[in-house]
């Protein structure tokens, strides 16, 4: 299903992220990518997600080279399969929590009734109904997790990307996201988690952790 | 996917210049008090010019004075028959008019001298001339004129001073409108010899001479023609008149230059800020755009539609100030500052005509080029890899 063959990815001022990273994820999988600050993870999930691309090697993603695709059929492959839960949610602060969720919508000039229906599913999904018409900046940081899950699960994504996506969160919240994956899971999505946090390390859904060390999977 | 129109990004505009609000509103209320000033002086001027070039319309092609030491004086009114030999020449006439001050009344009334049988340039005198014969010793005179004598007790008639200081009474014949392409509001009209007697001219003298030329092109030459036969003579061509007054409403006075300075310079602060780029919030909800699958086009589009808006708001209103301001409100302040330096317009009311081309112009400078600047630089950013942008 996703597939990186031999990534190498630099960043400007010669910094490598990631050096000869091989990987294939299957349909359904829910894998977590452990590794210190600076490993690459992120970098790993934004190749995937298409947000940038391999300085040399491919990402294949359902027989589909995601980099060689121009920008705009990167975003539109990105609308159309990904839901990116970022490390800092990277909701939009002043906008309500109907208006995030909905974000993704927008250039899709879908019918209302539609976009209502979606909604409301989210919100009821992710337990954030009460929060419908509140500013993004004035909820507690569990909160905004949820409506930035909700966000990215409004297109009906196969792929869901979660960088970091405890690292704000006390346990308790921490065990409630988990519980939110596994749902997610049983909808065969195919799951990525990037993460430090142990609670991930040995939880029985989690399919495969790979260890990512200076740019490369051990 | 998309059909018809996207409302929901026009939304999305909408939510993102109000939640912007303080700058944008500061940037719609400069940009419209720009529009609205430069506006109010292109429509001013235009307005002007217009009235005087209706002015001017009822002007003789050539208008000749004589001059004794440097100064305009009266002409012999038999030179006519001199002029009317010049080829071209269709039309000479011998005019007599000038101020009278009624005292009592604080009040200068304009006298003009006619003759039976004579056309004259001025359109609406030829008018009010058609309509009405004139005896020696009675009058033509405006309502305004015929309302100040009233209040003086001269219901009939009038016993005008003269130059010399002896008395003349003129029969008032009858009234006209005050309110006439003249532009004349206390005019009186009456035969010429009865206003030499009241001017005092030696018997063969008159104010001036009219000339009127046949074909338009060749005033200039006529012209010429008349300073050569008449050397004393001061020759006024209606085109000098024209310049001189289209030099002086202009962009010659320092006003104007300081205004367009002035609002350039302020306009163009705003484009710099907008086009020198964006604020780091702003970056970051470009990046999360792009993250969550907008396309640049789409992202563009919404910055196309804010840039209208408030270009397009902010065009509107300030053409509409400068539209009350000028025509409604007669331009207070800002037409004292033009009447100065043009004082022979003093008493002129702005006539309105739709000024296409001041519009255009303004139009063009405040829209399409504030969009541009809103979306430059959200294109630059917009096209680097979303990854980067929201680091
Ligand atoms: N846009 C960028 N420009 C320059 N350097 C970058 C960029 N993105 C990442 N890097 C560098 O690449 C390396 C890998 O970064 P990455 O974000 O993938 O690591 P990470 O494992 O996600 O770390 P963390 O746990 O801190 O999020 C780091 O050294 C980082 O500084
Ligand atoms: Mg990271």
């Amino acid at each position: 299903m996703i597939e990186l063959q031999s990534v190498r990815k630099e960043y400007k001022g010669g910094i490598v992220a990631l050096d000869g990273v091989d990987l294939k994820l299957l349909e359904g999988e829910l894998v977590v990518l452990r590794g210190v600050s600076g490993s690459g993870k992120s970098s790993i999930l934004s190749l995937i997600a298409g947000l940038s691309k391999p300085t040399t090697g491919e990402v294949i993603v359902d027989k589909k080279r995601i980099s060689k695709l121009a920008d705009h059929f990167s975003t539109l492959y990105r609308r159309e399969n990904i839901g990116f839960i970022f490390q800092k949610y990277n909701l939009i602060p002043t906008l309500s929590v109907q208006e995030n969720i909905l974000l993704p919508l927008v250039p899709q000039n879908l019918p209302k009734k539609e976009l209502e229906s979606r909604l409301q599913r989210e919100l009821i999904n992710f337990n954030i109904e009460s929060k419908r018409d509140v500013m993004v900046r004035n909820l507690s940081g569990g909160e905004q997790q949820r409506c930035a899950i909700a966000r990215a699960n409004i297109n009906n994504p196969k792929i869901i990307l979660a960088d970091e996506p405890t690292a704000n969160l006390d346990e308790k919240l921490s065990l409630e996201f988990i519980k939110l994956i596994k749902e997610m899971k049983s909808q065969s999505r195919t799951i990525v988690i990037a993460t430090h946090d142990p609670l991930f390390f040995d939880l029985a859904c989690v399919d495969r952790v790979i260890t990512v060390k200076n740019g490369k999977l051990l | 996917m998309t059909k018809g129109f996207n409302f929901y990004l026009l939304e999305y505009t909408f939510k993102h210049i109000i939640r912007n609000g303080f700058k944008n509103l500061f940037l719609t209320v400069v940009m419209t008090l720009l529009v609205a000033l430069l506006a109010s002086t292109f429509f001013l001027s235009n307005a002007l010019k217009l009235e005087y070039t209706k002015k001017i319309q009822n002007t003789p092609d050539i208008i000749i004075t004589d001059t004794k030491a440097m100064r305009e004086t009266l002409i012999d009114e038999n030179l006519v028959s001199d002029l009317l030999s010049i080829n071209g020449v269709s039309l000479a006439l011998p005019r007599v008019y000038g101020a009278y001050y009624f005292s009592k009344a604080d009040t200068i009334f304009k006298v003009i001298g006619v003759d039976e049988f004579e056309t004259y340039p001025d359109k609406s005198l030829n008018a009010l001339l058609l309509k009405n014969t004139l005896d020696e010793n009675s009058m033509l005179v405006s309502k305004s004129v015929a309302k100040i004598l009233k209040e003086n007790y001269y219901d009939s008639y009038f016993n005008f001073v003269n130059a010399d200081g002896t008395l003349k009474k003129v029969i008032i014949d009858k009234t006209f409108e005050s309110k006439n392409s003249f532009r004349e509001e206390y005019l009186i009209v009456m035969p010429k010899c009865t206003a030499k007697e009241i001017f005092s001219y030696p018997s063969s003298m008159v104010t001036d001479i009219a000339v009127m030329v046949a074909n338009g092109e060749e005033i200039g030459f006529i012209a010429k023609k008349i300073e050569t036969l008449l050397p004393n003579a001061k020759v006024n061509i209606k085109e000098d008149l024209l310049v001189e007054y289209e030099n002086r409403i202009n962009f010659k006075s320092g006003f104007f230059l300081t205004i367009f300075i002035i609002s350039f310079f302020t306009y163009f602060v705003i484009i710099y800020d907008k086009i020198s780029g964006l604020s780091s919030e702003e970056k970051r909800e470009v990046g999360i755009l792009k993250a969550i699958g907008w396309r640049v086009s789409d992202i563009l589009n919404a910055k196309l539609y804010e840039g209208l808006i408030i270009s397009l708001s902010a065009y509107v209103i300030g053409i509409i100030i400068a539209f009350i301001y000028v025509y409604i409100l007669g331009a207070p302040l800002l037409k004292s500052i033009f009447l100065n330096a043009i004082s022979l317009l003093d008493d002129c009311e702005l006539l309105f005509r739709v000024d296409y081309e001041t519009l255009a112009l303004l139009f063009f400078l405040s829209v399409p080029l504030y969009i541009a600047a809103t979306i430059i630089p959200s294109w630059s950013v917009a096209t680097h890899e979303a990854d980067e942008v929201m680091r």
